[in-house]
């Protein structure tokens, strides 16, 4: 019985240290620390920074990188550009979006789809780094000497079947979001490292206005 | 008099059909300039921009294709923003759909695309048997072979060498058009495939390879 006991307990640490991401302990008070966010995205009016995305294919043998340049004005526009090595840009402005491709500018009514309504509240939230507080997703927080890491799993069916996980790196300095990874269930990811961040310097709302 | 103006109007018709787009090719004997798979036989991956319109709906996207092994074919189409759309395999004649959103998950949708992507891929063409042809102009050398109940040609451009388009045809009427042009390092960088009987539209642009 002792030994069975043993066993156990030795499989359920086990299992416990196998969640938590090497070099990142359990945040222990997560209150407060959701409320130092919340405090800190409160102090944001706009932001704008650089971006290197790095998709990961486990068949292929190099990464797809491309790169862009963000803007972010409260509340809710944002412009989401890539420049290298193809130009593309999505805009979000209140509930229109705009997507220009190869010259050719699309306008839609975020309401009207769902899939739009989800990738708007998705960008938005994470370049805010308030992901942590929708309802869509169950929180797990992490940390080591220089970041939070905090692990995003979906609960809705829809959403489960293209991400596992969404890892977000946040910066213990300003609180700031330096990285985003967004993993699929076959492991096959996305990251986005943020650099050159600037916040509160203006930004024209005709900036998310996409003609 | 009026019979006579129509009947011949009725056989130019008839003959215009029957002969269609490839009554004018003559042909010949041998290939004057041949046929070769524009992926080849390397193992690099190639990165196209990428755009399908099926319908009036727009996906755009990168497209790569890596060959894993000799007549094995990865094919996998995400969104700018990563997110994966269709994970297709091409392994000699077999396809392995391993992975697609439910936006591409009609059977009918599928089959079309994954049929053109294995035109470009060209992954049986040493299996195949070819008639030859050329065209009133001397300008291409056509390779003509059977795909299913369709016939397919390739128009290889005699003074570059460069398989510049494909015709999927059905009873020598265009089904589809295949057009690769702005050659780079013997390598199509733009690659439009246009449905004639079917409202989609793929272009690939290749970001590199």
């Amino acid at each position: 019985m002792k030994n069975i006991l043993l066993v156990l307990f030795f499989l359920t640490t086990n299992l416990l240290s196998a969640q938590v991401p090497a070099g990142y302990k359990l945040v222990k008070d997560t209150i407060a620390f959701k409320q130092k966010m919340e405090a800190q995205s409160k102090l944001i009016s706009t932001l704008e920074s650089d971006f290197i995305q790095e998709k990961y294919l486990s068949v292929m043998s190099e990464k797809i990188i491309s790169k862009g340049h963000f803007h972010f004005k409260k509340v809710n526009m944002l412009r989401w550009e890539y420049n290298d090595p193809y130009k593309y840009l999505i805009a979000i402005n209140k509930n229109k979006m705009f997507i220009k491709d190869n010259g050719k500018v699309s306008k839609y009514d975020i309401n009207s789809n769902k899939m739009f309504k989800s990738i708007n509240e998705m960008m938005i939230n994470t370049v805010q780094g308030t992901l942590l507080n929708s309802k869509d997703y169950k929180a797990k927080f992490y940390e080591n000497d220089k970041f939070y890491l905090l692990e995003l799993s979906p609960l809705q069916k829809g959403a489960k079947d293209f991400l596992k996980v969404i890892q977000l790196y946040i910066n213990k300095t300003d609180y700031a979001v330096d990285k985003v990874k967004m993993i699929e269930p076959s492991d096959d990811y996305t990251s986005i490292d943020f650099s050159n961040r600037k916040t509160n310097q203006p930004i024209a709302d005709e900036k998310f206005i996409i003609k | 008099m009026k019979n006579l103006l129509l009947s011949s109007f009725i056989a130019i018709l008839f003959s215009a059909c029957h002969f269609g787009h490839y009554g004018s090719l003559t042909k010949t004997a041998t290939a004057s300039a041949s046929l070769k798979p524009i992926f080849g036989d390397n193992f690099n991956s190639f990165l196209f921009k990428t755009n399908i319109t099926v319908y009036g709906k727009d996906y755009s996207g990168l497209l790569v294709t890596k060959q894993m092994s000799p007549q094995n074919y990865r094919v996998i189409f995400t969104t700018e923003l990563g997110m994966k759309l269709f994970d297709f395999e091409f392994k000699d004649t077999a396809f392995t759909l391993h992975y697609c959103v439910p936006q591409f998950n009609k059977p009918k949708l599928l089959k079309v695309i994954q049929k053109d992507i294995e035109t470009i891929l060209m992954n049986d063409l040493n299996k195949k048997t070819f008639e030859y042809f050329s065209d009133s102009e001397m300008l291409y050398s056509i390779h003509k072979t059977k795909n299913g109940k369709m016939d397919n040609y390739y128009f290889v451009e005699k003074s570059s060498l460069h398989l510049q388009k494909i015709e999927h045809a059905k009873k020598r009427r265009k089904k589809t058009n295949f057009t690769l042009s702005n050659y780079q390092n013997d390598f199509p960088a733009n690659i439009l495939i246009q449905h004639h009987d079917i409202k989609l539209k793929i272009e690939l642009n290749l970001l590199k390879k």
